[in-house]
Order: structure tokens, then C-alpha cells, then sequence
């Protein structure tokens, strides 16, 4: 097992927005850890610990307004910098989303804040634009995205990069490129 | 123009593009807001119809447009593959089956377009498994995009890799993988990606990682990119906790990395998290230092000394925010646990345990619940318990504890910190817990409450009220192996089994009694009845109806265990026989094939004409024989399944001396058997149940078998004499005859020395200068010794040279050589470094027995006489040998220059003939010896030979003493003035080395 072996987003109502496995379990094995967990999780109160013991492995879980980020760890790692990779993870796409929306001038960024903490989930943190005004905004709802950041800060369930700008940058450049072949394909199309 | 024509595009309601994009929002914005299941469950359905439709409808127009080879509608088919393989995402991440559409995302990956691509990778890794059919058609799609010269081609394929590679994957492709690693072309952001793709090739097969690579690999840990070091060192964690040997290298590294950043602040502010540097780093490579024994070398311990002391003193800032503080105690609690490991650090150590005891009161969850944990870790290494003991009380208050994680580090820690001066308390305490106790840790603490009890018992009357009380309370709780334990323990101390029959009585007197103890009362009543049958209330009719009043509420197993009893009482106690007849009689009719055939056989024992038989078969038990608890076994079967090598383990010293056993303890006697096997049926040989009891219980003891055996890989170690760079020897052989000089140069990098002896010490410093016309990087120093002459020198490292050497700079090294003893063979050294690609070399230090010799003066008497006085063999060596090479010669000069190079002391005028050399000298070794050595030295300039002979006072002192001189004085001098000689290929190579790409 993995330092690292599952990060589940886990809305309040007990409904899973993200899960990303990093250790090869069969959908059966997936599922009853998503349900053993989550009815550890959503049982604890506040002002407990963030470490919750299950089976051999250690569940390292904090909330953010609705949505509890939930991961699953080696009894032995360190339960604190787990925690903290959690929380890198919000802020990573708190800025990445928050930035989108001052392109697009239409809400303000404590508004996209809340909406990323939880109002709406992960699954459509980027607000919706109400005038297409640039090509940016062509990706609504790109629950994909946070796959992708999170590609860039874990692989194989380690901290790959804990500056926020260089994930950032490379982000950018994806959604550049990724900005040129939409360019490219309109005008094909036209 | 682009935009404005995108916009009127899109405006248009009709459009195709818009209207799916509209479709994607609208239908995640419907099931958002879809209530319930059933809802939801239609509004998906109603989805996956339309996309099997339009798929379907495209895959015809695809194929269409094959046909014609007309590619005009590739582009927009692509489009909408990706909008629907999204839909499908989505659809699956909510937790539908989608049994479609898995080939369509597949093939994305090979399209051209990055954002298709990318969809398409992360379709690949959410629906496909490692071992799914599928993979194996983009394994070329994969290696392609690994060799494609946008790296975010790579980063894609490498992230595919990282999230599904199986073993197959990582055998087709983890040659690239590695090239992506260290090829000095590779961006920062691409060789973190390939480090940690790498780990999860190990991760799946561990031989995809070959051991060449180790040096390589250790040295990226200095890469000046954080974000590569600490994927680098996630890396190495894995590996070095495998093969530690090959990969001790990384223990400097990660000391010396450590303390950069945290006393030298070298780091970039955007890795600054909440004020504390990389927190990440440093948690992982000082639990990297955690995985080896710790270092020997006073300079590496000064390193990380420093380091930690550093941790200590920042976490005493207080936080502003909930980050900073979990950043800094993050790092102080690894550090807590790296000076615990290490156990030298007594200033350190002291200072965590007070910290300790402040933060187990914590009003933070969190770190009571740490607090607890590092305690536990504590109480498994440290000497004594003390600073431990006096927080029991609130200890023990750890168990009302709102919150049931941090119960359970309190029952931990209660379970490492007890010892016979505690036992009692704390395992009154447990018990009193353990009614309250939640479910999920009650078998736990009964096991823990039994271990405790056996281990410290003083008082065998306390260890069979505890036992049997603990039984009582936790009925249900108790494992097999807790009750078998009992019944050993009894059977094997005389002196508990008058208390425990007595006892156990009492309980199945009761109208309610728990079943696990009627069990107990079965055996040891018939076991041990008759010692109290005389007692009040014990008389054998009494223990009788106590038995059969339980006969009826109990399962099969039981009663079986009760009718062995009853047979037993027919042979103590006769007067009773015909109840017992009775019963046996009754049974021998029911339906359960086992209590029938028990109580037949039973029957027929009892009813034969004489005893004989009955007496043999109920004979009393034997002692059982000592072998490991099953108790423990259990207990760390709990915890034996992780792949991330524990440093330590629950439980106190003992526990993790690797004893298994428990400890002797005087006051019980632990002639026990592991398994408990047959203990319930031990007298009913023959009855078919006793087997598979045994076989049952005979697998509590796999654990012993670890979940990993570590590898065996034997690994060359490249800073042995095995490895010597080409050319070594030039300057070796110079220096040999020299304090300083240069011992190696090439292209890229010139090695001085410089040296001064004083009594057996050496002061060696090297010089590293940078020749190269860029920085090198990694530089890397290791020395080594063969094995055979350890002890004989010894040395200490002062400093370690700088990790980047920038273009023509330089960086030294200061070593302290002892000479405990005459040693034959020199040290060598290991350097490598990072000028793109890794280069190495091995020199051998020019370290030889003859530095530690003084020259000395004597006149010709008292060289004589201690000529004499030492004598021949075997404190004398003598060689004839004459010139080797052609236009080279001996002469008067170049033997002077050599033997004084040697440190002798040539004492001119001593001997009768002029061209003789005499010389004396004193050589300085360990502990203070001194040893006198005398030479002389008959040249014969005519035939070119030399007789050379060397007595010391000390017999291991001429032939090596010898074997030096001899391979110095045979190259003799050149007779030729020295020509100029072309360059070698080798010296042109070195010149160009940086230059040509290799």
C-alpha cells in the first residue's frame, strides 16, 4: 500500500464528487470503502481529530463548508502532512478558478471561493459566464479540471510539487494550448 | 478574430458545438439539482440513450469518411467524442456503471489535438483498470507520447503511467520513464513526474528499478528544483527501505539537504508554506533518516543535530493559522520521532519529553492525539519509562476521551508503558474501561488486558481474578486464544490451580455465566476438581450439577467440552459415576454426530470391566511445551500488513527487540504451546472435532513470515578498489612520495590533496576544482576501505564538500585518518557529481603506512646494534629485484630522493661501503605505539639490481613496508629527457567531455 492510497471528495449528503484511487482495487473493493468510510466520516462531530483509524489504514479527512475531503493513508505516514496536501489541493484550485473568474469580470472572487468550498461542489467550480466574452470561457463546467490539478500536485500518491505557481504554470499551459485548438477549430469551422 | 468569430459561432443557438456544450451544462446542472436517486437515475438514462444514439450515428459517419478518405469532418468528430466521453466521465463519477463508449476514449489518446488527448488519458485512467484488455493497445500511443518532444505530451503519458501502469506497462516503458528521469534535457516539471512514475513501477515490480541506477537516482535528491528533490525522495524512500545497502548514499544527502534548508534557508519563497520551508521535504527525509541505523560519523550526526535542533526551536513560534501549525507540527513530530530512532541525542531527548507531556493535555485534538502516538514510539525505544510514568494520569483520562482515535492511542500507549510496577493500576483501569468501551475496540483491549495480565503477574491470585473477571465483563470479546492461554497458564503452574478451580467454580455456580467461561470451568474442573473436593461447597456433587446446570444453554463445542469433564469425574470422583452414566446415556442419542459419538465412546470407557483404560486416558495433563503466545501473534497480525517498514512497533523495549516472546517472568511459568491446540479436547483422543481445531488455530502464526522479505540484490560497491578510475595511479603514485599535489585531473575536474601527519594522525584535505565550463551539481563524496583492513585506519569526516561547485570554483574536504594498527591497503574515494549527465571516479587516496613513519637519526653503534638486536625473520624482509621497463636506470640520486620520500631517515656515513643506504626511522600508530624500523638498501649500479632489506621492531611492519618501496624503486629513472607525447584518446575525451553529448 502506498503512502497514498485513495483521495474521495465526499459531499455532505454522502455523495461522491471525486475519488481518485492510487492503488489498483476491483469496483467491488472501491465500493466498500467509499461506503465504510463515508459513514465513518459523516458519523464524527466537530472539534474531534482529522485521523480516524480503519482497518489497517489511517483516514486523514478535514471539511471544507459541504464537502469532506477524505484520504486514505499508510498507518505509519505522517498524519498532519496529509493534511496539508488536502488543503494545497483547495487552494491550488481556489486560485486556478478564482483567477479564471477574474478574467471573465462577472463574480466576484470571495463569491467563487464559496462556491469552490462547497456551495456547488468541485464538480462545476467555475462560475458560469453569462456573456462569452473570451475563449476561456468556452470550458464551463469542467469537472475534468480538477483531475487534472490534482494530476499535478499527486502521482502515485505522492507530493509532486508544493509551489503553487509552478502548478499553475503548467496548468496554464495546458489551458493555452488547449485555448489555440478551440481557436483553430472555430475557424476551421467557419 | 478568432474570438469574435467563436462568439457569433457559438451564439447560434442551432449550432451544433453550442448546443452540445449547452447539453453538457445542462445535464450536470439537472442532476445537481436532482434530488433523488430515481431522478437522477432517469435524467442519466434519458443521457446515455442519446449519446449511444449520436455515437453510433458518428462512428457510421467516421467510418464514412474513411472510406472516402476525406478527413474534413476529423476535427469536429473529435470534438464531440471529447463532449461525450465527458458526459461519460461524469456519469461514472457518480457512481453509474458505464459499460460503453471505453474504446472511443481510448482512442483519443493517440489523436493529435492535446485537449483530446488529455480527455482521452484521463478517460483511460478512471474506467480502465491495470490488468483491463485495452491497455495493451495504447502501450505504443503511450511510448510514443513519452518520446514526443512537447513535454506535455510526456507529462500526459507519464501521469497514464503513473495512475494505471501494471507490470507489463512498467516492463515495456520504464526504460523511457527513466530516461525522462535524467537526461539533463528533461524540465524540472517532467523528471518529478517520471520520478514518481518510476515509484509506482516499483511499486508494481520492483525489478523494473536496476541497481546501476542507484547512484544516479541518490544524486537527484540535490537537484535544485524542490519540486524534483521531493518526488525524488519519495523515490528513494521506497527503494532505500529495500535495499538499504545500495542506496546509504541518500542518508548524507538527505541530512545535508536538510540542513540547507533549514539553517542555510536555501530555498525558493514560493515553497514557503505558512512560514515553514517545504514541509514536505523535510517530513520525508527525516523519516528517510529514520529507515538507517544511525550514522557513525560525527560530522553527518553534528548535520542533523543542527537540523533538529532548529525544528524544535521554530515550532516554540506561535502559529498564526491552522496551516502553520500543522505545517510545524507535522515536521516536529517526525523529528520527535527521528530523535527518538536515533536515541544518542540526550539534549534533544530531553527536551521532547517535557513537550511531549504539554502536548498529550493539548486542548487540540490533533495533537493530543499525536502527543499520544509519540509517546508510544517513546515508550518502544527508550531505556526507561519515567518520563512516561508520571503523565499516567492523564493517560489513563485518554480513555474518556470524547473522540475514539484518540482512545485508541491512549490504550496503545497505556499497553507500552506498562511494566510490574504498573501492571495492576493500569490494567484496573482497562478493565473499568472496558465495560464503556466502544465495539469496534473491544477485542483489542481484551487481548492487550490478557498480555498485560500473563506478563507482569506477580501475584497469581491477581492473574486469575483478572483473567476470569475479564472474561466475565467481555464475553463476546474474547478470542480463542485469550481462554487457551488461561487454561495453559493454570495447567502449568501448580500452585494456580487450587485458586483457579476454587474461582472458576464460583462462576459457573452463577446463574449467569458467560459461555467462553464455561469452557474454563469444563476443563479445569475436570483437570483439577478433585484438589477441592473436600472444600466447602466444592464437593463433587456440587461441581456436578454446576456443570450439567449448564449443559443446556450451550453450544455443541461446549457441551463437548463438558461431557470430556464428566468422564474425567468418573475416574476422580466414583461416587458419582451413575449421574454421570446417566448423562452420557441421554447424550448418546442426540443428533449432533460428535456429542453422540463422544458420549458413546465415553459410555463404553466407563462401562468396561476394569479401569485400567480409564485411568491411562485420564491421566493428568502434561505440562504444555514453552513456544511463542498466541496472543502476541494475534495481536501484531493486527498491524502486520503495511508495505512501509515500520520503525517500530506498539508495545514497550521488549516488544520491539524483535522478542516475541514475552519476557520471563518469575512469577508464572510459560511452558505453553502456540497454538492452544487441543486443549479443549485434550483427553478425548480419537473424536473427530480435535483436528480441525488445530488446523484452525495453526494459521495464528503466519505473521512470523513478514509481509515483505527484503532483497537479497548483491550490489558492487563502487567506491571500492574494484572500480579505480583509468589513471589513477599517476598521481597517486606522486603523492606517495608527497604531502600535496594533485592527486587527479581531467577535463572537468582536478582533484588536489593536501596532507600533515603528526603521530599516527593524518589531516587530509582534498580540493574539487571545477574545470568544467558550467556548475556541476550533486557533488558527491564517498570513501571506502576493504574490508579486511577495518580497524586498521580509521577516520573521521570533517566536512563535506559543497553540493554545486559553480564554473571555476572549488570545494574542499577535510578528512582525519587514525592509523589504529599497520595497514597494507589504502583508502579510496568515491566522487561523483552531476555536469548533465553523472560522472564518477574512484581514486585511492595516497594514505600508506610509511606517512605515519618520522625519520630518525642514529649513529653508526647504536644503528648496529639494534640491527642486530631485532635479527631475522620474521622481523626482517628482504627483496633482490632489478629495473623494470627499458631507459630506466637506478642512480645515486633518484634512490636518495626516493628513500627520504619514504621517510626514513638516511643516515650517512653508517655503513662501511659509500654506496650503501642505511636509514632509520620511527613509525607512529594507535594506542600511542611506537615501532623503530631500520632499511638498507645495497644497490649494484653495474648490473642494475638492488637488495633491499627492512627490519622493524615489530613484525608487521617489513613486508608491507617493503611491498611499497619495492613497486616505487623498481620504475627507477627515466634516462631520457622527457619528449612530448601526442595526446591520448582518453585526455582528448576529457577535454571534449563536456562538450561531446554521450
Amino acid at each position: 500500500m502506498p503512502i497514498k492510497s485513495y483521495l474521495i471528495l465526499l459531499s455532505r449528503q454522502g455523495k461522491v464528487r471525486l475519488a481518485k484511487w492510487f492503488t489498483t482495487l476491483s469496483p467491488k473493493e472501491k465500493a466498500k470503502i467509499i461506503k465504510d468510510v463515508s459513514q465513518l466520516v459523516l458519523a464524527r462531530r466537530t472539534r474531534m481529530c482529522n485521523f480516524l483509524e480503519y482497518k489497517d489504514s489511517k483516514i486523514v479527512y478535514r471539511r471544507y463548508a459541504s464537502l469532506f475531503f477524505i484520504a486514505g493513508c499508510n498507518s505509519t505516514d505522517n498524519e498532519l502532512i496529509t493534511l496539508e496536501i488536502v488543503h494545497r489541493y483547495v487552494e491550488q484550485m481556489d486560485k486556478y478558478y478564482g483567477n479564471v473568474c477574474e478574467v471573465s469580470h462577472h463574480m466576484p472572487a470571495a463569491c467563487t471561493r464559496m462556491l469552490i468550498l462547497g456551495q456547488l461542489d468541485i464538480v462545476c467550480c467555475r462560475p458560469q459566464p453569462f456573456l462569452i466574452s473570451s475563449s476561456k470561457s468556452i470550458q464551463i463546467f469542467n469537472f475534468q479540471k480538477a483531475y487534472f490539478i490534482l494530476d499535478e500536485l499527486l502521482l502515485a500518491g505522492e507530493m509532486q510539487e508544493s509551489s503553487k505557481k509552478n502548478v499553475l504554470r503548467v496548468i496554464s499551459a495546458q489551458d493555452s494550448i488547449e485555448d489555440t485548438e478551440v481557436d483553430e477549430e472555430v475557424t476551421r469551422i467557419m | 478574430m478568432a474570438t469574435s468569430a467563436a462568439t457569433s459561432f457559438l451564439s447560434r443557438g442551432s449550432s451544433g458545438n453550442n448546443s452540445n456544450m449547452r447539453g453538457l451544462v445542462q445535464f450536470i446542472a439537472d442532476l445537481r439539482n436532482a434530488r433523488a436517486r430515481e431522478l437522477e437515475e432517469k435524467r442519466i438514462n434519458k443521457e446515455l440513450a442519446n449519446i449511444r444514439y449520436t455515437r453510433k450515428a458518428h462512428f457510421l459517419m467516421g467510418l464514412q469518411g474513411c472510406l472516402l478518405t476525406v478527413i474534413a469532418d476529423g476535427s469536429l468528430s473529435g470534438y464531440h467524442k471529447k463532449k461525450y466521453v465527458c458526459k461519460l466521465l461524469y456519469i461514472y463519477i457518480l457512481g453509474w456503471n458505464v459499460d460503453f463508449g471505453h474504446l472511443e476514449a481510448v482512442n483519443l489518446i493517440s489523436a493529435n489535438k492535446y485537449s483530446e488527448k488529455q480527455i482521452g488519458y484521463l478517460a483511460m485512467t478512471l474506467f480502465l483498470h491495470e490488468s483491463h484488455e485495452l491497455l495493451h493497445l495504447v502501450v505504443n500511443s503511450i511510448r510514443k507520447d513519452l518520446t514526443d518532444h512537447n513535454e506535455l505530451f510526456n507529462c500526459l503519458a507519464l501521469h497514464a503511467i503513473a495512475n494505471v501502469g501494471s507490470r507489463e506497462m512498467g516492463e515495456a516503458l520504464s526504460g523511457e520513464v527513466h530516461r525522462l528521469l535524467i537526461s539533463p534535457t528533461s524540465k524540472p516539471f517532467v523528471k518529478k513526474k517520471a520520478a514518481l512514475t518510476l515509484l509506482r513501477l516499483y511499486r508494481k515490480h520492483p525489478d523494473i528499478v536496476q541497481p546501476q541506477w542507484a547512484e544516479r537516482i541518490i544524486a537527484l535528491m540535490d537537484d535544485v528544483d524542490m519540486g524534483v528533490a521531493l518526488s525524488v525522495t519519495s523515490l528513494v524512500m521506497a527503494l532505500a527501505q529495500d535495499n538499504p545497502e545500495q542506496y546509504k548514499g541518500s542518508y548524507v544527502k538527505a541530512a545535508s539537504r536538510m540542513k540547507r534548508i533549514l539553517v542555510d534557508g536555501e530555498f525558493a519563497p514560493d515553497y514557503l508554506y505558512y512560514k515553514v520551508p517545504c514541509p514536505w521535504i523535510q517530513v520525508k527525509m527525516l523519516r528517510l533518516l529514520q529507515y538507517f541505523p544511525p550514522s557513525e560519523d560525527t560530522h553527518v550526526r553534528d548535520l542533523i543535530r543542527e537540523s533538529l535542533q532548529k525544528i524544535l526551536n521554530l515550532a516554540l513560534e506561535m502559529p498564526k493559522n491552522v496551516q502553520q501549525n500543522n505545517a510545524q507540527n507535522a515536521v516536529l513530530f517526525e523529528a520527535i520521532n527521528l530523535i527518538i530512532h536515533l536515541d544518542t541525542e540526550q539534549a534533544l531527548m530531553s527536551q521532547i519529553s517535557t513537550r511531549l507531556g504539554k502536548f498529550i493535555q493539548s486542548r487540540e485534538t490533533n495533537v493530543r492525539y499525536l502527543g499520544l502516538e509519540a509517546m508510544t514510539h517513546l515508550a518502544a525505544r527508550a531505556e526507561t519509562l519515567d518520563p512516561i510514568k508520571q503523565h499516567q494520569s492523564i493517560i489513563i483520562g485518554s480513555l474518556k476521551d470524547r473522540d475514539i482515535s484518540v482512545r485508541r492511542k491512549g490504550l496503545d500507549l497505556l499497553y507500552s508503558m506498562c511494566d510490574s510496577t504498573n501492571a495492576q493500576p493500569i490494567v484496573g483501569e482497562l478493565l473499568h474501561y472496558l465495560q464503556n468501551a466502544d465495539f469496534a475496540i473491544r477485542e483489542e483491549m481484551v487481548l492487550k488486558i490478557a498480555i498485560l495480565t500473563e506478563k507482569y503477574a506477580t501475584d497469581i491470585q491477581w492473574y486469575v481474578d483478572i483473567s476470569l473477571r475479564l472474561i466475565a465483563m467481555a464475553g463476546d470479546h474474547v478470542s480463542d486464544e485469550v481462554w487457551h492461554r488461561v487454561i495453559q497458564i493454570v495447567t502449568n503452574n501448580e500452585q494456580l490451580q487450587v485458586y483457579a478451580a476454587q474461582n472458576i467454580l464460583q462462576y459457573v455456580k452463577a446463574d449467569h455465566c458467560h459461555e467462553t467461561l464455561v469452557k474454563i470451568g469444563g476443563y479445569l474442573l475436570g483437570e483439577f476438581g478433585h484438589l477441592i473436593a473436600e472444600d466447602k461447597g466444592c464437593s463433587p456433587i456440587e461441581q456436578f450439577l454446576a456443570l450439567q446446570g449448564k449443559l443446556q444453554g450451550c453450544s455443541s463445542s461446549t457441551r463437548a467440552i463438558i461431557l470430556s469433564s464428566f468422564i474425567k469425574f468418573v475416574n476422580l470422583f466414583p461416587e458419582i459415576k451413575p449421574r454421570l452414566m446417566y448423562v452420557f446415556q441421554a447424550y448418546s442419542h442426540t443428533l449432533d454426530s460428535e456429542l453422540q459419538q463422544r458420549a458413546c465412546e465415553y459410555l463404553a470407557l466407563a462401562s468396561l470391566p476394569t479401569d485400567d483404560l480409564l485411568r491411562t486416558v485420564c491421566d493428568e495433563m502434561p505440562p504444555f511445551p514453552e513456544r511463542q503466545s498466541a496472543l502476541l501473534s494475534r495481536l501484531h497480525q493486527k498491524h502486520a500488513n503495511t508495505s512501509d517498514k515500520r520503525t517500530w512497533i506498539v508495545g514497550g523495549k521488549d516488544a520491539n527487540a524483535n522478542e516475541k516472546d514475552m519476557v520471563k517472568n518469575p512469577g508464572l511459568n510459560r511452558t505453553l504451546s502456540t497454538n492452544g491446540n487441543g486443549v479443549p479436547n485434550g483427553a478425548t483422543n480419537g473424536t473427530n472435532g480435535h483436528a480441525k481445531v488445530a488446523n484452525d488455530l495453526a494459521g495464528l502464526d503466519m505473521m512470523d513470515a513478514g509481509p515483505s522479505e527484503p532483497k537479497t540484490l548483491k550490489q558492487p560497491n563502487l567506491a571500492s578498489t574494484a572500480h579505480l578510475s583509468p589513471g589513477w595511479e599517476i598521481g597517486y603514485n606522486k603523492l606517495l612520495l608527497k604531502g600535496e599535489g594533485i592527486l587527479y585531473e581531467d577535463g572537468q575536474i582536478q582533484v588536489g590533496v593536501r596532507s600533515e601527519y603528526r603521530g599516527q594522525m593524518a589531516c587530509v584535505i582534498l580540493y574539487f576544482s571545477n574545470k568544467a565550463p558550467v556548475a556541476v551539481s550533486s557533488f558527491t563524496t564517498t570513501l571506502d576501505l576493504d574490508a579486511s583492513e577495518k580497524g586498521n585506519l580509521t577516520w573521521e569526516v570533517k566536512g563535506l564538500p559543497e553540493s554545486t561547485i559553480s564554473q571555476g570554483s572549488q570545494s574542499q574536504q577535510m578528512i582525519m585518518f587514525t592509523a589504529q594498527n599497520v595497514f597494507d591497503k589504502s583508502p579510496t574515494i568515491r566522487i561523483s557529481y552531476l555536469a548533465g549527465a553523472l560522472q564518477a571516479l574512484t581514486l585511492k587516496l595516497p594514505v600508506t603506512i610509511h606517512k605515519f613513519m618520522d625519520a630518525a637519526e642514529l649513529t653508526a653503534e647504536d644503528f648496529f646494534k639494534r640491527w642486530n638486536q631485532i635479527g631475522g625473520a620474521p622481523r626482517e624482509e628482504q627483496r633482490v629485484f632489478g629495473i623494470k621497463g627499458s631507459n630506466r636506470e637506478f642512480n645515486d640520486s633518484f634512490i636518495r630522493k626516493t628513500v627520504q620520500g619514504f621517510r626514513w631517515g638516511v643516515l650517512d656515513g653508517v655503513d662501511k661501503n659509500q654506496k650503501n643506504f642505511v636509514g632509520a626511522s620511527v613509525l607512529h600508530i594507535g594506542g600511542g605505539r611506537k615501532f623503530g624500523c631500520l632499511l638498507r638498501l645495497e644497490p649494484n649500479y653495474a648490473k642494475q639490481m638492488i637488495r633491499l632489506t627492512i627490519r622493524a621492531t615489530d613484525e608487521s611492519v617489513p613486508a608491507t613496508m617493503i611491498n611499497l618501496m619495492e613497486q616505487r624503486l623498481a620504475v627507477g629513472q627515466s634516462t631520457q629527457p622527457e619528449v612530448f607525447q601526442p595526446p591520448t584518446m582518453r585526455e582528448m575525451s576529457n577535454v571534449f567531455g563536456n562538450v561531446l553529448v554521450t
